[in-house]
C-alpha cells in the first residue's frame, strides 16, 4: 500500500467517530484496543515465534499497578500507565529469562507463560489491599486527568492512538536489523545461533517490548471498563483473547492484529445482537465458532498474507 | 380502450414499492413503548442464574403490559430489549451502548459486579437512569454516590434494589447470633465453608467420620441450596442453613408466581436471581408512574429517589426506597433452612414458614 492509502486511511478512521453512533464507536474501540492488544503480542508471539499464552498477565500488572497509583497515591493514570508498563516489563524479564535461559521451546514455553498468569491471578486474588477476589472498582468521574472521559469519542482517539503506536513500533522493529533477527529466530533458531546471532538476547529484548506496551493497554482496560477482577484480567480467556486477532489476521506481518481484530470484534458483536435476542440461548457462540474454524481452516497463514497474494502483491515478513 | 396488462416486471415493482412503503405503516400504527435494557449473562459461566433473571423480568414487563401499562402515562406498555454480557465486563459496556442506541431509556442489570460497573459508566456518560437487580460490590453504588458528592458528576443515575456485599456479611453474623441466642446454645467455632465442590466434599465427609457438630450455617455462598446441589447431596444437605435473599413465601402472589415461572423456566424454582429481576421491572413500572416526564432522565432519576414500593416479592426488611448512596437498605437476606429435602424461609421470624432445628438432630 502507498502512503497516500495509509494517510487516507488514518483520515478516515479520524473523522469517523463524528458520524457513528456510540454503540459503533464502542465496538471501533474494541477492534483498536484488541489490535493494540494483539500487535503487542504479535512481536514475540508472530515474529519471534515464542507462544506466549499469559498475556493477559501483563495486562493485569499494567491495570492494577495505575489504578492502584491512581486510588492510593493520587497519581494521574496518564504517568501510572507508564510505570504499569515497566513493570509488566519487569515480569516479562522474569518469564522470558526463565524459559530463554533454560531453552524452554513450544508446549514447555507455553506452559510457563500460562502458569505465571495463573500465578499472579491467585496473588491478585488474595491481597486484600487490592480488593482480593471481588476486585478493584474504579469511580466514574469523566476527568480526562483521571484518564476517564465523558465523551465516548474520546475513548476512541485514544485506543485509536495506542493502536498506532505499537504498529509504529512493530513497522520500525520490522525494518530493522533486530527484526530481521526476530524472524530468523522463528524460522529456524539454531542456524540462527550458528550464524552469531544472540538469541538469547533478542528473544529478551522482543519479550520486553511486547510486555511493556501490554502493561500499558491495562490501563486502558481499567479506565474504560472502570473494575479489575483477577479472573478476568488474569484469566486464560483474555490471554486467547489478545493472541486469537494476531493469529485469524497473520502473525508475523504488520496488519495481521489489526485485521484480526477488525475481522473477529465485529463478528463476535454481530453473532450475538442477532442470534442472542431470542430464547436460543448460545446459538450465538456456536456461529461464532463455525466461522473461527472456517477462518483458520481456508486461511491457515491468516487473512493478511492471502488478502496480500490475492491483489498481486507479496506479503511482508 | 387500453388494456392493462400486468407484465413480470411491473409487477414486481409494484410489489417492491408497497414493500417499501407498507412497512412503516403498521409500525407507525402502533403506539410509542418505553423502551428498558435488560442485560444479563445469559451464556457462559453464569448462563443459568443470568437466564433466570432474564425470564424474571420479562415475565414481569409481560404482567405489567397486560395490567395496562404505564397508566398515568397513557398506558403506554414496557418493551424490553435484551443483552447478553457473557460475564464479561467489555460486553456490559458494548450492550448497554448498543440498548441504549436503539432507544432503551432505562438500564436493568446484570448480576455480575464487574459488567455491572462498565454499565455505570454508560449510565453516567449517556444520562440513562440504569436500576441494578443484582450485583453485590459495594462500589457501584458507592463510588457514583462519592463522585456526586464531590462534584465530578452532577447526577447519579445508578441506583441498586440488592443486598450489598458488606450487608450479606452484617446480616448472616446478625441471624446466627440470634439463631444461637433462640435455641440457647453458644458454638465455640463457626467454620464458614464455600463454593458447590468443596460442600460436595465436606458434607459427606462430616457423616462419615461422625463429626459432632451443632449445624452447617452458611454466610450466603452458593452450593448449599440449590435443586441440583440437593439432588446430589439428598440427606447430607439436610439441615443445613444459608443466609440468602429469597423469595417471601407468605405473599399468595409470590406463590402463584412461582408456580407459574416454573411452567415458563422448563421446572426451575422462583429464586434469588428471577425474582430480584422480576421486582425490579414492577419498581421500574412503578417509577415511571410516577415520573413528571418519561422523555427526561432526570425527572425519571427525581421519581426514582422518591420511591416507596411496598409490592415487592422478594423478602425485604421493609418498603423498597434508596438511601444516599442509592441502594436500598431493606432489601435484605433471608435464613433459609434445607428442611424436608426443600429450602425453606426460617429466620427473622417475620419470614419464617417453619421453625428453624438447630441444633440439628443427632444421627
Amino acid at each position: 500500500m502507498g502512503p497516500w492509502l495509509w494517510l487516507a486511511a488514518l483520515a478516515v478512521l479520524l473523522a469517523l467517530p463524528a458520524v457513528l453512533s456510540g454503540y459503533v464507536v464502542t465496538i471501533f474501540i474494541l477492534i483498536f484496543f484488541y489490535g493494540f492488544l494483539g500487535q503487542a503480542w504479535n512481536i514475540v508471539g508472530g515474529y519471534t515465534g515464542q507462544l506466549s499464552v499469559g498475556h493477559a498477565a501483563f495486562v493485569g500488572i499494567g491495570g492494577y499497578t495505575a489504578a492502584m497509583l491512581s486510588i492510593e497515591a493520587g497519581l494521574t493514570p496518564w504517568i501510572g500507565m507508564f510505570i504499569g508498563g515497566a513493570l509488566a516489563a519487569v515480569l516479562g524479564a522474569i518469564i522470558a529469562y526463565l524459559g530463554f535461559r533454560f531453552g524452554l521451546r513450544g508446549f514447555y514455553f507455553v506452559l510457563l507463560t500460562v502458569a505465571f498468569a495463573e500465578v499472579c491471578r491467585i496473588l491478585a486474588s488474595n491481597i486484600d489491599a487490592i480488593g482480593g477476589a471481588l476486585g478493584l472498582y474504579i469511580t466514574f468521574t469523566g476527568n480526562p486527568r483521571q484518564f476517564q472521559f465523558q465523551d465516548q469519542r474520546a475513548y476512541y482517539y485514544v485506543a485509536l492512538a495506542l493502536m498506532m503506536a505499537a504498529t509504529g513500533v512493530v513497522a520500525v522493529i520490522e525494518r530493522r536489523r533486530f527484526g530481521i533477527y526476530l524472524t530468523a529466530i522463528r524460522e529456524d533458531e539454531a542456524a540462527c545461533e550458528a550464524l552469531g546471532v544472540n538469541t538469547f538476547k533478542y528473544k529478551m529484548l522482543a519479550m520486553l517490548v511486547s510486555s511493556f506496551l501490554t502493561g500499558i493497554g491495562g490501563t486502558f482496560y481499567a479506565y474504560y471498563l472502570f473494575s479489575l477482577q483477577p479472573s478476568t484480567v488474569f484469566g486464560i480467556p483474555l490471554s486467547v483473547e489478545i493472541i486469537i486477532r494476531p493469529i485469524v489476521g497473520g502473525a508475523g506481518t504488520l496488519l495481521g492484529p489489526i485485521l484480526g481484530s477488525f475481522i473477529l470484534t465485529p463478528l463476535g458483536e454481530l453473532s450475538r445482537s442477532y442470534f442472542g435476542q431470542g430464547g436460543m440461548y448460545g446459538v450465538h457462540l456456536i456461529a461464532y465458532g463455525v466461522l473461527l474454524i472456517a477462518v483458520v481452516l481456508f486461511l491457515p497463514h491468516g487473512a493478511y498474507p492471502y488478502l496480500t497474494r490475492l491483489f498481486g502483491g507479496r506479503p511482508r515478513a | 380502450m387500453t388494456t392493462h396488462r400486468l407484465t413480470r416486471r411491473k409487477l414486481l415493482t409494484t410489489a417492491a414499492g408497497a414493500a417499501v412503503l407498507g412497512f412503516p405503516l403498521p409500525l407507525r400504527a402502533q403506539p410509542k413503548t418505553f423502551k428498558v435494557g435488560a442485560i444479563h449473562p445469559v451464556t457462559g459461566p453464569l448462563a443459568e442464574p443470568g437466564q433466570a433473571c432474564r425470564l424474571g423480568a420479562q415475565m414481569a414487563a409481560e404482567a405489567i403490559n397486560a395490567a395496562g401499562g404505564i397508566k398515568s402515562k397513557g398506558g403506554i406498555k414496557l418493551e424490553l430489549l435484551v443483552g447478553d454480557t457473557q460475564t464479561k465486563p467489555e460486553n456490559g459496556r458494548v450492550e448497554a451502548e448498543r440498548v441504549v442506541q436503539q432507544g432503551a431509556q432505562m438500564l436493568l442489570g446484570s448480576f455480575d459486579s464487574g459488567s455491572t460497573n462498565a454499565m455505570v459508566s454508560v449510565a453516567q456518560q449517556r444520562r440513562v437512569p440504569f436500576l441494578v437487580d443484582i450485583a453485590a460490590a459495594d462500589p457501584i453504588t458507592a463510588n457514583v454516590a462519592k463522585a456526586v458528592r464531590e462534584g465530578q458528576q452532577k447526577v447519579q443515575y445508578v441506583y441498586r434494589n440488592f443486598p450489598t456485599g458488606s450487608s450479606f456479611g452484617r446480616k448472616a453474623v446478625q441471624y446466627f447470633t440470634e439463631i444461637f441466642r433462640e435455641a440457647g446454645v453458644s458454638p465455640k467455632r463457626v467454620v464458614p465453608i464455600t463454593r458447590p465442590a468443596s460442600a460436595q466434599l465436606l458434607l459427606p465427609e462430616i457423616r462419615k467420620q461422625k463429626v459432632e457438630i451443632l449445624g452447617v450455617v452458611s454466610p450466603g455462598s452458593p452450593g448449599l441450596y440449590e435443586a441440583g446441589q440437593i439432588a446430589a447431596l439428598k440427606e447430607d444437605l439436610e439441615y443445613v442453613m444459608a443466609s440468602v435473599p429469597w423469595p417471601n413465601f407468605k405473599n399468595p402472589k409470590t406463590k402463584t408466581l412461582a408456580e407459574e415461572y416454573q411452567k415458563r423456566s422448563g421446572g426451575k424454582t422462583f429464586d434469588t436471581n428471577s425474582g430480584y429481576s422480576y421486582d425490579a421491572m414492577f419498581v421500574i413500572a412503578d417509577i415511571l408512574e410516577r415520573a413528571a416526564r418519561l422523555d427526561d432522565p432526570d425527572t425519571i432519576v427525581d421519581a426514582m429517589r422518591k420511591t416507596n414500593y411496598t409490592a415487592g416479592l422478594m423478602q425485604y426488611g421493609g418498603p423498597i426506597l434508596f438511601n444516599e448512596i442509592g441502594d436500598n437498605p431493606n432489601a435484605i437476606p433471608t435464613m433459609i433452612q434445607i428442611l424436608g429435602q426443600k429450602p425453606v424461609a426460617v429466620w427473622p421470624k417475620e419470614a419464617a414458614l417453619q421453625k428453624f432445628v438447630f441444633p440439628r438432630p443427632k444421627a
